[in-house]
């Protein structure tokens, strides 16, 4: 993880309208939003471009089936890779300006992405119930853990890029009005789960294990919110220490990558039906990456009743609990930064930008569909929805090797056995409660969302 | 952990706003509740300001020479009523440290702590 760049950066002033070209958050929702539009405007136009870019590589015993599926295909493999390699120029353009050194780390990402794609396709993975997201992560894992990764391939490993806009083309398959009427469910039963978490982590943290609080409550929100980004998001708002909020962080990678292979084992051992183990993985996992591959590792149901969960019912309330934890922070703990207010305005500034994409992409997929007929409403869903679910399992393939190629074991776990502890007595609570809520009491509804 | 292990960004902003101090003692008033929105402004009201101005800002200067004399990387912007400085580069503890030693105290600043991944973090 520790990757070392040679170009020193000084730093340049925040905010203002630059955001919209300087952050990740942003470029993911341009991005998903141009292939959508793109592929609304080939299909008007009578192309079939987008259909037949993607590249679907069939189940197969032998392998000379898939060499010559791939064979065949070759050119349309090489549009594909610069299809995607365009867009994310111009985004890393923007971002880092390390083009040159991501066109090679992202040429190899792509290459490993067609092999594991095609390794995951062999009936014999299928037999032993190894998915194609399992796989992938097992590969990038496997390489970065016995390998040192270079820095040219650190530039293309851009794992929240990646899933951000693989959200954001998730928003075309899924209906708005499934969005909203599934969200408030979602958020509900997410809320109970999440304070739930928070508490436990931060009284063991804090009672049992003596952290200092603004640490405890770092270490609870990367359990309980959102992963990741609540860590970071709190821990700036509680002023925690900068080696308190990097350990959080690495809890989180841990614990989430330990989640990606029990929780798709425990849910075929226990016979969930993909729907409510989709919540459960929701409710369960502590990113969104890690939780995709978790889902993906299911079907289709399980990455909507995930997506809606993690992203609707969970991510896009980090603002608020900020605003809450840095209330708490100035007010009730000590007084040594007395001066500095939580401010309303926080609420937006930590919104997840990209779920605005998401939600356009959704909103702009159902008023197509609800302005068409039968026939119409069909030609949408094999021309539009379905080639863009294949982009964004592409863009899904991308996220789980990045994590794979980022994740050091060693480095992950050298992180002190309090903190721990205290984020696994929230893994404790977290895992059984999502199981109850999900699979036992709204196991039902969840079963109807598709 | 170790010190090279961190794998997030920490960015600190330091407001100085011009005509707020933060905290206003009990035995203190701010100077512009007898300016803004008052009918009759007094001379003398504008002259508390004026002293309460080039106190203020001197306190700002020298919290701004401070803080750049620790340390040469800051973004520094000029806004209508504060300065404000970030940088990426410099712990919020050793900032905050330097301006108490100076009898600067957190009235006087108002202090923001941001945290991202690394680029490419998970």
């Amino acid at each position: 993880m520790s990757y070392v760049s040679t170009v020193k950066k000084s730093t340049i002033p925040s905010g203002g309208w630059s955001d919209l070209w300087k952050q990740e958050d942003y470029w993911a929702m341009w991005l998903g939003l141009t292939i959508v539009l793109l592929a609304i405007a080939f299909w008007s136009n009578g192309y079939n471009f987008t259909n037949w870019i993607v590249i679907n590589i069939p189940n197969y015993s032998d392998y000379s089936t898939v060499l010559s599926y791939l064979s065949s295909h070759k050119t349309t493999l090489l549009t594909l890779y610069l299809f995607f390699l365009l867009l994310f120029s111009i985004a890393v353009k923007a971002l880092t300006g390390e083009v040159k050194l991501f066109l090679v780390g992202f040429t190899f990402l792509f290459l490993l992405s067609v092999l594991v794609s095609a390794w995951g396709s062999w009936d014999v993975m299928k037999r032993y119930n190894v998915e194609t997201p399992l796989l992938a992560l097992v590969v990038g894992l496997v390489i970065s853990n016995l390998l040192k990764i270079p820095y040219w391939l650190s530039t293309a490993l851009q794992t929240q890029f990646y899933i951000k806009l693989g959200i954001v083309l998730m928003g075309a398959s899924l209906p708005f009005t499934l969005i909203v009427r599934a969200g408030s469910t979602a958020f509900a039963q997410a809320t109970i789960i999440a304070i739930a978490t928070f508490l436990t982590i931060y009284w063991t943290g804090t009672r049992v294990f003596a952290l200092d609080k603004r640490f405890a409550a770092t270490l609870a929100a990367g359990g309980s919110i959102c992963g990741v980004s609540a860590s970071i998001a709190i821990g700036g708002a509680v002023k925690a220490e900068k080696q308190h909020v990097s350990i959080a962080i690495s809890l989180v990678i841990l614990w989430s990558i330990i989640m990606i292979f029990i929780l798709p084992l425990a849910i075929k051992a226990l016979h969930i039906p993909p729907g409510p183990a989709g919540a459960w993985i929701g409710t369960s996992e502590f990113a969104d990456a890690p939780g995709m591959a978790a889902a993906a590792a299911i079907n289709e149901q399980a990455i909507k009743t995930f997506t809606l969960m993690k992203v609707v019912g969970r991510d896009i309330f980090i603002g608020i609990w900020c605003f809450i934890m840095a209330f708490i922070s100035v007010t009730r703990w000590d007084k040594k930064y007395s001066g500095t207010k939580p401010n309303a305005l926080d609420v937006w500034i930590r919104f997840p930008k990209f779920v605005l994409g998401f939600l356009v992409a959704s909103i702009i997929i159902t008023f197509l569909a609800a302005s068409a007929n039968v026939v119409t409403s069909k030609a949408i869903d094999n021309y539009i929805i379905n080639p863009i679910i294949e982009l964004r399992n592409w863009a899904f393939i991308f996220t789980f090797l990045s994590i794979g190629l980022t994740s050091r074991l060693k480095e992950l776990a050298s992180v002190g056995w309090k903190p721990f502890a205290a984020f696994t007595a929230g893994v404790l609570v977290n895992i059984p409660l999502g199981y109850l809520l999900s699979v036992v009491i709204m196991g039902n509804y969840w079963i109807t969302v598709k | 952990m170790r010190q090279d292990n961190e794998i997030c960004i920490q960015r600190i902003r330091f407001f100085f706003h011009f005509f707020e101090k933060g905290n206003w003692l009990p035995s203190e008033k701010p100077p512009l509740d007898d300016i803004i929105k008052v009918k009759k402004v007094s001379s003398k009201a504008v002259r508390n300001l004026n002293k309460f101005l080039t106190s203020r800002l001197e306190r700002i200067a020298t919290m701004m020479e401070l803080l750049t004399e620790a340390h040469d990387d800051w973004a520094i912007t000029g806004k209508k009523d504060y300065i404000l400085m970030e940088t990426e580069t410099y712990d919020f503890n050793d900032s905050i440290k330097i301006l108490q030693e100076q009898g600067f105290d957190a009235s006087e600043f108002n202090l923001k702590v941001e945290y991202t991944r690394k680029w490419g973090i998970l």
